[in-house]
């Protein structure tokens, strides 16, 4: 598909507020409710207006939107000696998300492939198919990000069925997919194809962030298969509080717990929330035994998931350089400082072999 | 349409205190508001807020916590440690918009059936004011609901 | 600052010790440190982007810090109060810790912002701290500071929120708590939060509902801010951590400025100080009670 398109901004406000109109949800980067910080939030929007293009990474990633915090699969209700089973209405409202961050949609592929394997997850899927997702090229980086390390760049277009360049007043748009062409139809022949098809020359923002962490996935990959009892985990997880802040900041963890929450003595509801590996619960069984002893052992986990064990499986890693759990961490735990050390020794490691 | 909605209330009341004069009240056939049901515990030092709460998830309209006088305590001082504990949760529910009045909390000993008759009236008419609770289940509907 | 890397030398090299909790650069501002060697005592700094509570360390519940050996920690005066709280509630024996005192002159909200402290950046928390310098010390390091005055008092929001009525209010704290994802770093990060199993944790029965709606939300930050009340010891870091950005300091303000208006009780770093809620007196206010 090579459709490509001129919008100017207020071209664009028209299709936001026609898709408002139209009874679609509209989630963008908006400028987070507390107004004591310069913080953004991707959520829903009712006018062009309240869309902030330029500015930092929104705090919490675009997982959200497809895989909500908590959600209900079911209730149920004891009907004299049986249960009746409520099914729960997830009508998957049709949902555009305008200004996403190329590190937030690229993740929404690589968690596909774990949500369609052993067992299709519908909820992901149902909101993934009525969601259109218009990528805009990355407008800031900072000392965290380091998309470039993992395949991914500021004007990766991965996940995207729009990709967006800002371009003189507007966007240069580049429509990628079946739906984004859906979507582009009732504009299509109003809009103009832009003259030349040159790329737009970004800020230099992906040679900045490059610098901030040069390694190999397969290199780090290759020195976390033969490091799983190394002393380097119970160093770098000394400062770690155990809290699930990095993962639910992550536009790539995916683990849920799935609870059952009484609404009385004869019916309630079953939930499905998210959940994350640093906390001691995660692993802990019944009997008080927990496999992951320490926060050593939870650290590595986490590691070994994104950088060894889902490659592994699914070719590639479960991360898309975003940074968040480093800025995220009140205890200063930093995935840069620990991969470029990783690969430092994977390098030493393959020099001295 | 107010005055026909009958709240639903729960009470978390002493064995040793409250329960007794309930009882009392009950065998000297006093009437009063039946709204009211009873949870007894071995002592108000044992009640949880978190007993408050649940109620309130669980649709209760109003909640009274009760147990004996100070100087009182079958266990000596269980009271004066939950006076303590009630009143600052009671500052941080009215805190965060909970109506304190929904709550109420008082000292009955073995002896004042006719106390306790009083209590379950002047709360069941107040709460009856207030009206429905059903803000504080409904917290629970989110995404997907 | 060499002051504090000489002491820290002797300690590790006398075997008074067998780590240092400090603070050290990192490549994105100061961070936590556990020296372990004499020879990397050169990397502890104390400044004003010194923001994290160490104390969080010392509980017996970090079984790996613990397995480091005998601590010594580097408190500021807020950091001092949560030594005494662990103290006074039997997680910790004061001679089992080393406490490395320092005076403090304010930080910023955020470790890893490098400007200057300034009216604009202090924590306001450190703006209204009268106490420059811990009571509870074993060494006592770095000159005596005063700090920048802060922009905004900060009990001015608690007595607005106290202002309104209960709708508003109710409305408030939906719309705060219910951007919580209950990923637990208020609690985790929390030196007062130390027990072997979280009530939030449990259950069966699950008396706190673990599903991130606005209800077990409620219960969580009720039941949290309650079981604070009188240990709390302001150093603002369950606010700091959270990445939701909620101001849960409201919370935990709000149940001081009850213990202290009921009780005339206020955090100390006296281990000898009983909490409020852990005790009583028998003329206690009981206005509320009918």
């Amino acid at each position: 598909m090579n459709i490509r398109r001129m919008i100017g901004k207020t071209d664009l406000d028209v299709l936001i507020r026609d898709l408002i109109s139209a009874g679609k949800r509209v989630i963008a980067p908006v400028r987070c409710g507390d107004s004591q910080h310069e913080a953004l939030e991707y959520a829903p929007v009712r006018s062009p207006a309240e869309i902030h293009w330029a500015g930092p990474l929104p705090l919490r990633s675009l997982k959200e939107i497809i895989f909500p915090p908590t959600e209900t699969l079911f209730g149920w209700k004891q009907v004299k000696s049986s249960v009746e089973i409520e099914a729960n209405p997830n009508g998957f409202r049709e949902t555009v998300i305008i200004g996403a961050r190329p590190c937030d949609a690229a993740a929404f592929e690589i968690v596909d492939r774990v949500m369609g394997w052993d067992y299709r997850d519908d909820l992901w899927f149902g909101r993934r198919q009525a969601t259109t997702i218009l990528t805009v090229a990355c407008p800031h980086g900072d000392e965290s990000c380091f998309c470039p390390a993992v395949g991914l760049s500021p004007e990766s277009a991965r996940g995207a069925d729009w990709f967006l360049t800002p371009a003189d007043g507007g966007f240069e748009a580049a429509i990628l997919t079946q739906k984004g062409e859906a979507l582009l139809e009732p504009y299509k022949a109003q809009w103009p194809e832009p003259n030349n098809f040159s790329k737009q020359q970004l800020s230099g923002l992906e040679s900045k962030v490059r610098a901030n962490l040069k390694v190999q996935p397969e290199s780090i990959r290759q020195w976390l298969e033969k490091h799983f009892d190394d002393p380097l985990w119970k160093h770098v997880a000394l400062r770690c509080h155990g809290c699930g802040a990095c993962a639910f900041v992550c536009p790539a963890c995916h683990c849920f717990d799935i609870v059952d929450e009484p609404e009385g003595i004869d019916r309630g509801r079953r939930r499905r929330n998210w959940d994350a590996c640093q906390p001691a619960l995660f692993t802990l069984h019944g009997s008080g035994h927990n496999p992951r002893k320490d926060q050593a052992a939870r650290f590595r986990q986490r590691i070994m998931h994104k950088f060894n064990y889902y490659p592994a499986r699914f070719g590639e890693v479960l991360c898309t350089g975003c940074g968040r759990c480093v800025r995220v961490c009140a205890a200063g735990m930093d995935l840069i400082a620990i991969l470029a050390e990783i690969g430092r020794r994977s390098e030493e490691a393959g020099a001295a072999s | 349409m107010a005055s026909s909605f009958e709240p639903n209330i729960v009470a978390f009341v002493c064995n040793w205190c409250t329960y007794t004069g309930a009882d009392l009240a009950g065998t000297s056939r006093i009437s009063m508001a039946p709204n009211v049901r009873i949870i007894r515990l071995p002592c108000t030092g044992r009640i949880d807020t978190l007993f408050i709460l649940k109620a309130l998830e669980r649709g209760a309209d109003g909640i009274i916590v009760s147990g004996c006088h100070p100087a009182d305590c079958h266990y000596t001082a269980g009271n004066y440690h939950a006076r303590r504990r009630f009143a600052i949760f009671r500052d941080l529910m009215e805190f965060v918009g909970i109506d304190p009045h929904r709550v109420t909390f008082s000292w009955v000993s073995a002896s004042e059936g006719g106390k306790w008759a009083e209590v379950v009236d002047r709360t069941t008419e107040r709460v009856r004011r207030l009206g429905p609770f059903r803000t504080y289940p409904r917290l629970a509907r989110g995404a997907g609901e | 600052m060499q002051e504090l890397r000489d002491l820290a030398r002797r300690l590790l090299r006398e075997n008074q010790v067998n780590v240092i909790l400090g603070y050290e650069c990192a490549r994105r501002g100061v961070r936590p440190a556990f020296i372990t060697e004499a020879a990397d005592c050169d990397r502890l700094v104390f400044d004003h982007r010194c923001v994290h509570n160490l104390a969080a360390y010392l509980s017996p519940r970090r079984t790996h810090v613990r397995a480091l050996g005998r601590p010594a920690v580097v408190i500021k005066a807020c950091d001092a109060r949560a030594v005494a709280g662990l103290i006074r509630e039997s997680q910790i024996e004061r001679e089992e810790t080393v406490l490395i005192g320092v005076r403090c002159g304010g930080v910023v909200l955020d470790p890893a912002d490098s400007s200057p402290l300034s009216s604009g950046n202090i924590a306001p928390r450190c703006s209204a701290c009268d106490q420059r310098e811990p009571a509870l010390f074993d060494h006592l390091v770095g000159e005596p500071k005063g700090a920048p005055a802060g922009e905004a008092s900060r009990d001015a929001r608690l007595s607005e929120i106290e202002a309104m009525n209960p709708e508003e209010r109710l409305g408030l704290w939906i719309g705060l708590l219910g951007r919580c994802t209950r990923c637990h770093a208020c609690r985790q990060i929390c030196p007062m939060c130390f027990c072997e199993r979280c009530i939030a944790d449990k259950t069966q029965p699950a008396w706190i509902e673990t599903s991130p709606h606005s209800r077990g939300n409620f219960a969580w930050h009720l039941t949290r801010a309650l079981h604070l009340a009188g240990r709390c010891v302001d150093c603002g870091e369950c606010e700091r951590a959270c990445p939701a950005r909620i101001p849960l300091g409201l919370l935990s303000r709000k149940a001081a400025r009850s213990v202290a208006s009921r009780y005339g009780y206020v955090v100390t770093d006296d281990p000898a100080i009983p909490t409020p809620i852990g005790s009583f007196q028998f003329d206690d206010g009981q206005e509320f009670i009918a």
